[in-house]
């Protein structure tokens, strides 16, 4: 297989050695990976939210958006760099992992609805009217990517006590 | 008082509910996400109104304004970390007992909720707006001290009680490629 030799090749690197020898290096970088998740999911629950209605009702989306994407952008980038560091220290072991290969799927379908908003429903926000209901592919769109980050966390946690972790 | 609290915390662990949890990996990543979920609604909807309170709020909509519409939703997010909590601790009473990250994060976690329901509460609801530096400086305490609480409860997980003694990893490093790591 193609990614398993990959992932064979990164747990032969020294950096790989240099990982799993320090006490210090999963730890922290766990940390700072679950702070960039609760701050990507967290900012983007507020807009998912408030396309749905439940929240920030008195707030137009656009002004929604325009002020919490940008947290969102940063949190993911805290998340991917930590999160790639974190895969490289146990690539293999991940690689069998169900629960991993899972997140990663959601992850990409949570990245693909919230690009697909942007490129097409989004792009009219600024005539939707403030008083009335987002459009409800807009809310579809919401409650989709809603579920995604929830699966996302839980299949996250399920990385650590899940069936295939052991395995090599 | 310390031989009562360690009782409580046995008993806690002697229950039904906390002797199943404590042996199903299952049911222990499913309430962690619970609680992370929790944790997430929580933070994310504080730190809008923190950066509100900080000038950085939505459009120009008022601090209290956004305080109130989200307050539901931040009230939700305690609701389920302070319900999932408990029943987690319940399956590792006498480790946590033990752990001195626990004991720091239910401290700052009692900070943390008395300083929400008042000093925050009252400036984030202030009208006219609060003063620039008191409004800076209840969002800074505010952030500050919920990202100490998140912090110490993933500390309670890194750092094992002394009582135990902490097992180092005897695999050979570099491990071959697809070995199993543990015989």
């Amino acid at each position: 297989m193609f990614l398993l030799s990959i992932c064979q090749w990164l747990d032969s690197t020294r950096l790989n050695a240099a990982m799993r020898m320090s006490s210090w290096f999963f730890p922290t970088f766990d940390t700072i990976h679950t702070l960039g998740i609760v701050m990507v999911a967290g900012t983007i629950m507020l807009v998912d939210l408030r396309l749905l209605g439940l929240a920030l009702r008195g707030e137009p989306v656009a002004a929604v958006v325009k002020r919490i994407v940008p947290w969102t952008l940063n949190g993911f980038a805290l998340m991917f760099v930590t999160g790639t560091l974190l895969f490289s220290s146990e690539a293999v072991k991940l690689y069998h992992s169900p629960a991993f290969r899972i997140k990663l799927v959601l992850l990409v379908l949570a990245g693909l609805n919230a690009l697909l908003f942007h490129l097409t429903i989004y792009r009219d926000a600024a005539n939707w009217d403030p008083a009335a209901a987002a459009p409800l592919r807009a809310r579809l769109a919401g409650l989709l990517s809603l579920a995604f980050w929830i699966g996302i966390i839980t299949t996250g946690r399920a990385i650590a006590y899940g069936s295939g972790y052991d395995l090599g | 008082m310390a031989i009562y609290l360690q009782t409580v915390f046995e008993w806690m662990e002697s229950t039904t509910v906390a002797q199943t949890i404590r042996h199903s990996a299952k049911l222990i990543a499913l309430l962690e996400s619970i609680h992370l979920i929790g944790l997430t609604l929580l933070l994310g909807t504080i730190l809008m109104v923190d950066l509100s309170l900080l000038g950085f709020g939505i459009g120009r909509a008022p601090v209290w304004r956004i305080a109130k519409e989200l307050r539901g939703w931040t009230t939700g997010g305690l609701v389920i970390m302070l319900s999932s909590g408990p029943v987690l601790l319940s399956s590792e009473a006498i480790r946590c007992y033990r752990t001195p990250a626990f004991w720091v994060k239910m401290a700052l976690l009692v900070i943390a909720l008395i300083f929400h329901f008042t000093i925050h509460k009252k400036v984030a609801f202030e009208e006219p707006p609060a003063l620039r530096y008191r409004a800076r400086w209840t969002a800074c305490l505010s952030l500050g001290l919920w990202a100490s609480v998140a912090l110490a409860g993933k500390a309670i997980a890194i750092f094992q009680p002394q009582e135990e003694p902490i097992i180092q990893s005897t695999a050979p490093l570099p491990h071959p490629p697809g070995a199993p790591r543990h015989s």
